[in-house]
Parts: C-alpha cells; structure tokens; sequence
C-alpha cells in the first residue's frame, strides 16, 4: 500500500441508531421541557442564559434544560483562547470587562514563522490583531457561565450525554440519553442507569466541534452545504513555567511539513501560566503524521525549550477545531423543533483563530429566535435571518476563501492569504472547492516516530491521556465503530491521527483503546465512527 | 512526663504493631507505661519491656476476651484520668482507628490521627500526617493534655531499647458495653478488589501462559489478605485474567503502598496512575525493560525464581 | 426510619496538590469539589433504608463555607428529603471542634441511626463520627462495610487485619460506612431538578480553634531515583530488607 484514502475505511454515520422515533421504548425516565440544549459549551450556556433573561423580562416562566456529557462544567471545554468580549458585552451589559472570567488583556503579541533551530519574526496579519482582546481559559469561561445560567433558574444536568434525537416525523422533539452503566460487552448491569428521554418545543444542538447529532440531523434532513465541513486537530499543553511570557505568540513552519496547514500558539494565562499547543489541519497528506509528536517536537525548539525549561505540564488536551468557514456552513442551521449553534454550525474564523464569541452569538440569536417562536409561532428560521445579517456571517464571508487556499500549501497558500487580506475578501472571486478530510488520499513514508534519532520523546500519548484527568471506567463498552477489517496500515494511520493512544496497530490489525478517548473527534473525522458514551468518561479538564 | 502506650491483643497474644506504639512512645522522652486490655494473661506483652517500656500494665475483664470497643475505651479513659500522662498513644490499625477517637473524646479532645512523625521541641509537641491521599505533609502542633495520637503502621520501625518492664495486672470494673464482637471471620478469598488493596501484584505477558498467575496468587496470600493480583490490559484481553482484575488504563489513581510489577516489560507506562504507588517494584528477566525506569526497586531475573523467593521471605515477615 | 448523614465537601480525589501562599493551607484555585466519597456509602445506605422502611426522612447535615450548598444539593438530587448547612468560613483543624458543632445539631431530634463516612478524603482523620457518637451517648460501630437491622437490633461487618468482625449494636446508633457497604446510585435527572425544590436550611455557626494547630502544609518528599536490587532469587532478601527498611512498605 502506498496511499490510502480513509473514506474507504469510515463506517457511515448510522443514521437509523441517532434518529429514534419519539415514544419509542427503552427509556427509563421522561422529561418535558420548553427548551432543551444540548451542550453546555459557551453557545449552549449563551442561549440558555440569553432565553431565561428573555422570560424573566416578559414575566412567564420557561422550562430549560441544558444536558452536558461532562461530569462537570468545562470537563469537556478546551480551546487556546484569545478570547473577543462583544458577546459577553452583548449578554451581560451591566458588567465590566473586568467582571468577566478572562485571564489577562492580550498585551503584546507576536507571530514567527520557525525552522528546526531559528525564528523569523513575521508582521502580525491584520486577521489577527487580538488588542483588546482577552486571554481566557474556556474552562473557566464555561463554568463561570454555568453559574449564571443556574442563577438564572437554568436547570444543568452534568453527567448525560445525548445520544439520539427523538423526532416525530419530520421535526425534532428532543434527545434520548446515553445509559450508565453497560458492562465490557454493552450489556445492561444493576447499579447502571436506562437512558432518559427529554422531549422539548424546541432543541438546540450545541455539541462544540463534529457534533453527533447535528451531523445526524443535516443529513436526516438533507441540509447541504457548499463545501463539506473539514476540521484541524489542535493539541494542547498547560504548563507552569519557571520562566515568565508576556505575550501571545504564534508560529507558523516549522515542525509542520510544507503541505499540512497549521500552526502553533502560546498564551500566558497568568506569567508562569502557559497555554501552548499546535493545531494542523487534518488534510494533511503524510500518512504518519502525528500531531501529538509534532507538538512534543515542536517543544524543543529554542524560542519553547527555554520558555518550558525547569517548568512542568499540569494539563494535557486536544480537540479538533471546525475549519470550513462561510462555504462549510449548513444552507440553514434550524429546522422544525431544532436550531444549531457554535462549533456544530461551525461558527468558527479561522485566520483569527476565533470562535467563542461567535459561538456565543450564535446561542444569543437563537435565544431571541426562540423566545418568539414559543410565544408567537414565529419561524425558528428567524435565527438564520439574525445570523445572516449579524457581524459572523459578515466576518466569515470576508475571510471564506483563505483556509481553503492553503489546500495548495504553505507557500502558494500564503500568497493567495495575503491577496485576499490586501482585497478585503474580494480576491477571488469564486470559491474553492475543498474535498472532505476523509477523502483526502494519504501518502505512507517514514514519517516521525517517537524515538527516533530525529524525534525527541516528549510526553507519551499515555502519560498525556492521564495528565487529561481522564479516569473512564476500564471496563466500559468500545463507543468507537471502525469498518470490519481493517489492513495494519490504515491502523498505524489511525494510530498517528489519534493524541490519544486509542488506536493500536498490533498483529496485522488494530487494537481499540477506547477508554483512553478524550473526545476530540478526530475519528470521527478520518476513522472509526464516535459515538457518546456514559457521562462523566472522557477528559476531565480543569484549566484548559 | 508518662506516656501511655496502647498496646493491642488478639486472642490473647499481643500484635507486633504493639512494637511501633511504644518505640514511638520512647521518642518522646520520659517514661513509658504500656497498658492493654485483656480476659487474661497476654502472650507477648512483656516484649514491651524490649522496645523500652517501664510498666507493663494488664487491665483485665473478661468482655475484654474479645475488642469491646465501649468497655475498652472507659478502662482506657478511666486509667488515663488517673492523670500524670503527657500523651497516650494508639497504634492506627483497624481497631486503633476505632478506639482512640472515642478515649479521646472522653478526655475532651480530639486525635492527631495516622501520624508519620513526631518530636517534642522547645515549642512542645509536633506531629506530622499525611494528607491528601499522601499529596501532602501536615505538621500540626498538638496542644492538649493529654495529647492523644494514633501512629500510621509500619512507618515507626521498632527499635530495642530495653528498659524494666515491671508488669501489673489490674481488674477493671466497667460495664461490657453496648457494642459487641460477636466473632472475627476470615475474609472470603479473593474478593479483594484490585483498585483498593493496599497491595498490588501485577502480571504480565511475561508470565506466559494463565496457569502461571498461581505463582502471583501464592504471593498474593502470602501478604495475609491485604494483596490483590492485578493483570496488564494485554493479559485481561488475552483472556488469562478476568476485566475485575486489570489495573487501570486511563490513569485512575489507584494507589497502593506497594505495586510490584512482574513480567510486565513497559505496559507500566500505560498505568501512568500507577505513579501515585507508594513503592514500585520490577521483577523482568530484560533489565532494559522500560519498568524499571519507573520502579523504585527492580530485580532483574527469572521470575519463576524471584517470586517464589520472595513469597518465602514475606511469609517470614507476617508469621 | 428518621436517618441523619453528615457529609463533607472535600476536594476531588484527583486534585493536583498546590500550598496556598500561607503554607497551611490547600490552594483552592481551579480544584473540584466533591461530595465526600465514604460519605456516598452512608448516603446510599440511607436512602436505601428509608426506601426500604416506605417512610421516614434522610436529613443531611454538613459543616462547611456557604458554597457547600451544592454538595448538600447534590445529595438532595439523590433523595435526601432535606439539608442543614452549618455555615462556617474555616473547617477546623480539629476534628472534635467539628464533632462538638455537629452534635449540638443533632442533639435536639432523636434519630434511629446517623451514619457517617468512615473518613473524610482530604484530612484522614476518621474521627468525627465515634467523637459525635461519644457527645451524643451513642452507640457506634466504625468502618461498616456490611450492615443488617432488624427493628431495633444492627449486626455491621467491619474489616480488620486479616479478617471480617462481626459486631452486634442496638438502634439508635452511629454509624461510619466504608467501601463495600453499598454501590451508591448514578444521579437521576428527576432528582436534580427536584433538588432545588427541596428545603435547606443554612445556620451560621461558631466553630472554636481546638488544640490542634497547623505548623505547616508541605509536599511530600521527592521520589528517589529507582535502583536495580540485584539480579535473580539472591537478591530477594536485598529487596525486602529494602522493603521494610528504607521503603516502609511491609
């Protein structure tokens, strides 16, 4: 084998398990509700937080429940984060920037562009000027928004995931949970709890990044989108530092070979406080690459090792991150009985590398287009309508095209960035068309081992996975659907797509390591099909 | 200054725990008076005389044939009150847990519990305990008097220092009490969970074949019920061992004082939560294997040799 | 059955330990708190004996700062029909100030048992329980990890070295429940959202400094680099000499 095209090894989304006809049996106890969202990320908590102010103002009561597979707020939350406070402003206008749970103004800032042993400083491009901006932890973000939801009479239920949409013909009514509790072999046990059946008015999807169900209803429903989604995998470190940083920083180069797009960031969270990680797109075509190594690579560089020198890793994690931008967007992100906001839509700007404030925008418009749904019928295509003449269909339209344009690779790819800079989103004309990552054919070559002469070591997947909080019960059932037979080279790939160490390749065939999964998505992305599991596996994050 | 060593019996045979209690005793300077309670003449009381005990004082009451917990604690209390006692100490065993928080709270005070060090200085006495699962050192002084402290077992190694031992034997008057033993049974075999033995033997590949844990599990029961026989994911998913007995993946923090490692090469890296052992230990034939970079002990070799020979040894030890 | 269970907010057993800046303390920026483990086992057996019984009430009593409502919550969304808060800043480093505060609340109603957990996860103590038991003149069996009652007559399984005690205890009584008493049950959602409905109470209270001081809170001592013992069966009297000696293990 030399290339392998992943598609041909991804099981289909299994449609007929994610969409459950509401009333069927199976479930233990049943909830009603106004409103039901899925996903206590900064979109989910937005909307509710948004839609409580809504009913509190016009003096009715409104039922809302927000489910979360974490077992606690933020478990599950990860991203760098340079964070813009206009949705926070927007949501909370009473309060000062101050009042917020940022880390720290974005003060200075600098971009480099890395060989193996030098940097170049670059000018920042205008994409990504974060003054005014803040450094955040979406942890504390989310708990902190949390708090104010719940204050707000907003009921969180931390420990379940959802795990089917319940609809009744065409619309949605709600979500049916994940059970508790299944033995090796999926079988029920007595201390395990039956799924939950939570049926609402309306329900937003708000799963962050590759959602499940999101994806379950755009295809149920056949809501194309000009391009197909595609995604990038960012690994992420936090570190205290005996050496302080005072400025947000990120690379570009250098570990990353010429045609995989990417890139690193360093954010000091506090001084001695370090976030720093490495985001590739998952286009990218050397079968062996490996993120998590690139990142323990990436590590060794001048400009880091003396940053990390004498410091230690408190925190470990990694997502994948929504790239598509304008074209990957559904053609509508509501429906009947059901809206999608954040990463789920994919609400996310690439070149400035932000999607929190869109996320919670996103949850925002939809909270108002909800409220007037349940009190005058209104269509909840009215959230479309909002998002579509808000500032995050302006933004990502201005910047559709310049995440595509790297499909050609760093260098012509930075050319046709800095043109469409320069015109302000009028160059080009048309679009790219890009291919989804699945189908991206990959390349076998040596690749980077760890170990090897050229690869320093690093943090291994495993220790990493612990350093995630990660403490999934061993003994529970796989939640991962790989295809039937699957050649030891494509598990060796599998191996080098997961930060994990889920995937093995042993004796001609892959071995699953499902309890080590921290829920980045990435396989679902080029592998094995994800599917939710018990509440409370996974990561369990606490400051990333 | 007296201190009073609580001494423990069972059966009417003295617990070599009772060692520790009074060389802990002896650190803190003056006397040292050792008192059990007991029906009868205990077996090995006047070893208290070898670790540097004064007195031997036998409170005797035939509810005390077994440990009466309400009986015990108002002998004990009762003879405390009789006053002169700078501290009283209790061993942190099972039954020291029990009994020295309720003499404590008839004296009006409370324990300095599991304690791993004590000294008395110019500022008077100071403890130190483990906290946070062993995250943590808590020094703490301890201002009541009597002091009352539990010792954390075998952290105080006893140490001979003989002294007169003169023995006593003193009837006490208390009622039996309200809470009583009916009897002490064995512990059915092999339903000690892995994730909460205090020690953990694990097998690996290197094992080869299933038959071969019977090697692990002697061992095991050597260690008198504290043990458990833990298994590497690769042996669980071969088939040799039961899911009950893999040791976790995802790093659970599952902390024993003491992780021995046998035929397990580097899975030990996939136990990344095994760090939080107390002690590691490696047995591998391959003294390249990974392991024993993260072992504390390692002995290279035949583990078909090695184990059966340490099982001998800690069967010596617990006898 | 009128069941009292005194719980504790503790931090998560997987918290990474940091020294506040005052060396005596925890710090407590980005730690999860939980509801004490142990105390899990006694909250299970609780309701599971109210449920058993068809009536009475499971009160859940904690000592702790204001934000402790939440833990007390979380053990009303199990099923706990209400909550007493005895609001304090500071816990204690003395178990029996904490034992002294607990009893006066539990003094005025009389109650067929009150369980504990048979310690508290952070500081090990495994105390509060046969100290509240003494103030109150209760019987009290520690570390349960079985327990029978039949009207007013309890046989509880404690271990101890090498073996299982059987004890026998009249009702009313304390009780400390260990591991094994009981598989705690996963939280429902129709017991989350009845929580908020349920009553709590919060009470101040003053909490005295006891006699038990703290000098310091340190971290442990570095690990030691690994050494190879030797090789083959001669070195196994090496290793346990090691064992016992330097490493305090056995």
């Amino acid at each position: 084998m030399d290339k392998i095209v992943p598609a041909q090894y991804q099981p289909p989304l299994p449609l007929d398990k994610l969409i459950l006809q509401d009333g069927a049996e199976g479930a233990g106890d049943r909830m009603e509700l106004d409103v039901l969202i899925v996903g206590a990320g900064p979109a989910g908590l937005a909307c509710a937080i948004e839609l409580a102010r809504l009913a509190k103002a016009d003096r009715t009561e409104l039922n809302i429940g927000v489910l979360e597979k974490a077992e606690a707020l933020g478990e599950h939350s990860l991203s760098g984060a340079v964070v813009n406070p206009r949705a926070f402003r927007e949501l909370f206008p009473d309060l000062k920037d101050s009042d917020f749970p940022f880390r720290a103004p974005v003060a200075k800032e600098a971009v480099y562009l890395l060989t193996a042993e030098r940097r170049w400083r670059l000018p920042t491009p205008p994409t990504m000027h974060n003054r005014g901006y803040y450094i955040a932890s979406l942890c504390e973000v989310v708990r902190w928004l949390g708090a104010k939801a719940e204050a707000l009479g907003v009921n969180v239920f931390t420990g379940f995931p959802a795990a089917q949409l319940l609809v009744r013909d065409a619309a949605v009514a709600g979500v049916r949970t994940a059970p508790a509790g299944l033995d090796r072999d999926g079988k029920p046990t007595p201390g395990g709890t039956a799924p939950n059946d939570l049926v609402a008015k309306v329900t937003a999807l708000a799963e962050g990044t590759r959602g499940l169900l999101a994806q379950a209803w755009c295809q149920w429903q056949r809501v194309p989108s000009e391009n197909p989604q595609i995604f990038a995998l960012g690994v992420k470190e936090l570190w205290e530092t005996k050496q302080p940083l005072d400025r947000v920083i990120h690379t570009l180069g250098w570990p990353l070979p010429g045609d995989a797009f990417g890139g690193s960031f360093v954010y000091p969270l506090e001084p001695n406080l370090v976030a720093l990680g490495l985001v590739v797109g998952l286009d990218y075509r050397d079968a062996a690459l490996d993120v998590h190594v690139l990142l323990q690579r990436l590590k060794q560089h001048p400009l880091l090792r003396a940053l990390l020198a004498g410091g230690e890793m408190v925190e470990w994690g990694a997502k994948t991150i929504p790239e598509g931008g304008f074209y990957s967007l559904p053609e509508r992100r509501s429906g009947a009985g059901v809206v999608l906001l954040g990463d789920a839509a994919g609400f996310v700007d690439v070149p400035s590398l932000k999607g929190i404030h869109y996320a919670m925008h996103s949850g925002i418009y939809a909270a108002r287009a909800i409220f007037q749904n349940l009190k005058n019928g209104a269509a909840l295509s009215e959230y479309d309508r909002l998002v579509d003449a808000s500032y995050i269909a302006r933004d990502l339209y201005r910047t559709r095209n310049m995440r595509l344009a790297f499909r050609d690779g760093f260098y012509l790819g930075g050319i046709q960035a800095a043109l469409m800079t320069l015109t302000g989103g009028r160059f080009p004309n048309g679009k790219y068309r890009m291919h989804a990552d699945v189908e991206v054919a990959r390349r076998f070559s040596p690749g980077l081992r760890p170990g090897s002469a050229e690869t320093p070591v690093g943090v291994s997947k495993v220790d990493a996975v612990f350093k995630s909080g990660n403490s999934t019960r061993d003994t529970i059932p796989s939640h991962l659907i790989p295809a039937k037979d699957v050649p030891v080279e494509v598990a060796r790939f599998y191996a080098h797509v997961c930060p994990a160490g889920v995937y093995e390749a042993i004796d001609g065939g892959l071995r699953i390591n499902a309890p080590n999964c921290i829920d980045c998505k990435a396989t679902d992305v080029l592998g094995p099909r994800w599917t939710p599991r018990e509440g409370g596996s996974g990561p369990k994050y606490k400051r990333m | 200054m007296t201190t009073l060593a609580v001494l423990e019996q069972r059966d009417g045979v003295l617990r070599k725990i009772s060692h520790e209690v009074v060389t802990a005793a002896q650190r803190l300077g003056g006397a040292v008076e050792a008192v059990v309670c007991a029906a009868g003449v205990v077996q090995g009381a006047d070893q208290a005389a070898k670790f540097g005990a004064d007195k031997i004082v036998t409170l005797t009451n035939p509810a005390f044939a077994k440990y009466a917990p309400e009986a015990c604690a108002q002998a004990l209390a009762e003879r405390a009150k009789l006053g002169g006692y700078r501290c009283i100490v209790f061993a942190a065993s099972a039954t020291g847990k029990d009994l020295a928080p309720r003499v404590a709270a008839k004296l009006g005070v409370s324990v300095a519990a599991d304690l791993t060090d004590l000294a008395t200085d110019g500022a008077g006495l100071v403890v130190t305990r483990p906290v946070y699962a062993g995250k943590a050192l808590l020094k703490m002084k301890v201002m009541s008097q009597p002091a009352v402290l539990s010792l954390r077992p075998n952290v105080f190694t006893p140490v001979e220092r003989s002294k007169a031992g003169a023995a006593e034997t003193v009837a006490v008057n208390v009622p039996a009490g309200r809470v009583m033993v009916r009897e002490i049974k064995a512990a059915p075999a092999g339903t000690l969970d892995v994730a909460e033995a205090q020690v953990i033997i694990s097998g690996g590949r290197g094992l080869r074949e299933p038959a071969n844990f019977k090697v692990l599990e002697e061992l095991a029961r050597a260690f008198g019920g504290q043990a458990a026989v833990g298994a590497s994911r690769a042996v669980v998913d071969a088939g040799w061992r039961a899911h009950a007995d893999q040791v976790g993946q995802t790093g659970k923090t599952v902390s024993p004082s003491l992780y021995i490692a046998v035929g397990i090469s580097g899975a030990i890296q996939h136990l990344a939560g095994m760090r939080t052992s107390k002690v590691i230990v490696a047995i591998n034939k391959d003294k390249d294997a990974p392991i024993f970079k993260v072992a504390d002990y390692g002995v290279v070799g035949d583990l078909f040799e090695i184990v059966p020979k340490l099982t001998e040894e800690i069967r010596k030890l617990h006898g | 059955m009128k069941i009292a269970v005194c719980i504790k907010r503790v931090p998560d057993s997987e918290t990474r330990v940091k020294i506040a800046a005052d060396g005596k303390s925890l710090d407590e920026a980005g730690v999860k708190f939980v509801l004490n483990p142990y105390d899990e086992f006694a909250l299970e057996e609780a309701l599971r004996r109210k449920e058993k019984a068809g009536t009475g009430e499971v009160v859940v009593v904690c000592l702790g700062p204001a934000v402790a409502q939440e833990t007390i919550r979380t053990a009303l969304s199990w099923g706990a029909d209400r909550g007493v808060l005895l609001q304090a800043d500071k816990i204690p480093a003395d178990p029996f100030e904490t034992a002294k505060v607990i009893a006066a609340e539990l003094k005025t109603t009389s109650w067929d048992l009150i369980l504990f957990g048979r310690m508290a996860i952070d500081d090990y103590n495994h105390q509060v329980g046969p100290l509240v038991a003494e103030l109150l003149g209760l019987p009290c069996v520690t570390a349960v990890s079985h327990l029978d009652i039949e009207g007013t007559k309890g046989v509880a399984e404690r271990e101890i070295e090498g073996g299982i005690e059987v004890v026998d205890f009249p009702l009313p009584a304390v009780l400390t429940a260990d591991k094994g008493l009981n598989e705690p049950r996963l939280p429902a959602l129709k017991g989350i959202m009845a929580a908020k409905r349920k009553p709590l109470e919060v009470k101040p209270v003053q909490v005295g400094a006891g006699v038990l001081e703290v000098v310091a809170l340190t971290p442990p001592p570095e690990r030691k680099e690994g050494k190879i013992v030797g090789e083959g069966a001669g070195a196994v009297a090496e290793l346990v000499r090691l064992l016992r000696e330097e490493a305090k293990v056995l």
